[in-house]
This record gives structure tokens, sequence and C-alpha cells, in this order.
């Protein structure tokens, strides 16, 4: 399949026909920076002391990874509408440390003509294994820009 | 434990674009118009206008969580949220947690968030440990 750019294009087109339950999505890994938290934490107008003095990342800073393990395998599409979360912790992710996330699509589902699928992913130290969080996000996916 | 309230949390288009310069998206070769940031896009999917993201609503909460019950709430602890209602540019939140189970080693909580009308745009559950071994 050719994309827009006209480059080979390996990753399905970002629609309710591919995205099935069961898939696996990345993983995918990156590095947590001091930069990424102070930003993170002005954005959101936190001044815990954690944040700056223990360089622990605000809860949810890496919530979007959703959207790189998505983007690792889908392009293209209309968004879609955040409708639910849930995080569990287990221990705080650090600046200097490297994570490895990655999911699962554990669900999808058409209810009153719109399309919702629930992507659960998690966290760990690269280096270590250890879990640190896990998480999920189900959406209502867009199509052609509408709910249905 | 009665209920506690945060500080008000104005999300506003400036609030937005420093939400959005804070977290890693995925790089886009043609940036595109979506609910969060066209009118038109908004208008196709059934808002008045463009929408905040969902998981901004949901960082402040979790961050008030953090700071009322401190680092116990990133080892071992839980939120679980749904968004039921769109916030817009320009609104202001207060975020509110009450205890609905005081248990011997953790305390079960109600969240929810209010828009500056009283409305409730996020409404979920949490958990924190008393104690982290």
């Amino acid at each position: 399949m050719a994309s827009a750019s006209g480059e080979h294009e390996k990753r399905a087109l970002m629609c309710p026909e591919n995205v099935h339950q069961g898939m696996r999505l990345g993983p995918i890994f990156y590095v947590v920076t001091s930069e990424q938290i102070e930003k993170f934490a002005q954005a959101t107008a936190s001044s815990n002391p954690l944040f700056r003095d223990k360089q622990i990342a605000p809860p949810t800073m890496r919530l979007q990874d959703y959207a790189l393990l998505i983007a690792k395998h889908f392009y293209g599409g209309s968004g879609g509408v955040h409708a639910r979360h849930w995080n569990e912790f287990y221990a705080p992710l650090r600046a200097g440390q490297t994570i490895k996330s990655e999911g699962q699509i554990i669900k999808t589902e058409r209810k009153r003509g719109k399309f919702y699928f629930e992507l659960e992913y998690e966290s760990r130290d690269a280096e270590t294994g250890e879990l640190l969080m896990r998480q999920a996000i189900t959406s209502v996916l867009l199509v052609e820009g509408k709910f249905t | 434990m009665s209920e506690i309230v945060s500080k008000p949390y104005l999300l506003d288009a400036d609030a937005a674009k420093a939400y959005n310069a804070a977290v890693e998206g995925p790089p886009r070769i043609h940036p595109r118009q979506n609910i969060h940031t066209d009118n038109a896009a908004a208008r196709k999917a059934g808002f008045r206008a463009p929408i905040a993201g969902g998981e901004q609503t949901y960082a402040v909460m979790a961050n008030f969580l953090l700071d009322t019950f401190g680092e116990n709430f990133l080892r071992g602890g839980r939120l679980k949220a749904a968004l039921i209602k769109p916030v817009f540019f320009g609104d202001t939140l207060t975020m509110h947690v009450r205890t609905i189970e005081d248990e011997a080693s953790l305390l079960q909580l109600e969240v929810w968030t209010l828009n500056q009308l009283g409305e409730r745009v996020l409404a979920g559950t949490a958990r924190v440990p008393k104690q982290v071994a």
C-alpha cells in the first residue's frame, strides 16, 4: 500500500475494519527525561516537589504512549474521542530510565452506531523488566470525521 | 475523610498548547485538523466547538491524587475514570475526591471533576495504599 508521500506503507489504515481484538501493538522504547517532566508539570500547573527533587514523572506523563503504539501499526484515520481510562501504578517512572511499552487491543465493540476499542498497555523498565505501570484507554473512533 | 477539592485549573488554549508540547505524540508528516484544533472538524463530530483532549482532564486528576496522597499513589495506586462530558477551551476545572471505604491497607475513593458550571466532566474511582512495602 502506498502512502500519500508515495513511500511504501506497511501500516494499516486506522479504521474499524482494521482494528481487531487481540492485536498486539509495540513495543516502543524511550528514555524518560527531566525536560519532559518539567514541561508536563508546568502544563498541568503542578508544583509537586517529587517531580523536581526526586525526578519522578507525573502519573500520566506517558499516557500518550497509546498514540505511539497505534502510530507504529496504523496511519491516517480521523482520530477518536477518549471515553474512559484506567491506570495501575506499581512504581514511579524516573528521569534517565529507559522504558519499554507495549500493548494489546483487548476489546472492540459497536454500540449505538459507534465503534469503541480498548487498548491495554504496560510500561516496564527496559533493563530490569520491572513492571511500572499498566493502563488502558477506551476510545470512540471517528470515521470520516463522524462518530457513525 | 470529607471531600477534598483542588485548586481551579484553567484549561484554555495556552494550557492545551503547553500540554501538547509536553507529551510525545506520534510524528505527523502532514499535521491534520481535528476536533481539538478545528471548528469545522469539531462540528462535524457533533461538538459546538473544539474540545480539549480528555487525557489532559485525566492528567490533572491524577496529579491531584498524587498531591493529596503522596508517592504511595504511584506504588500500588489506581485511577479509573470516564470522561463523561466534553471540556471546552476556557473551562475551569476543579477536582474532587472523597473516601468511600477506609480499609485496613488502602483507601477506596470516589473522584470527579466539575467544570465552572458545576457539571461533571469526569467521574470515577481511585485507590491508594496506606503503606508501601
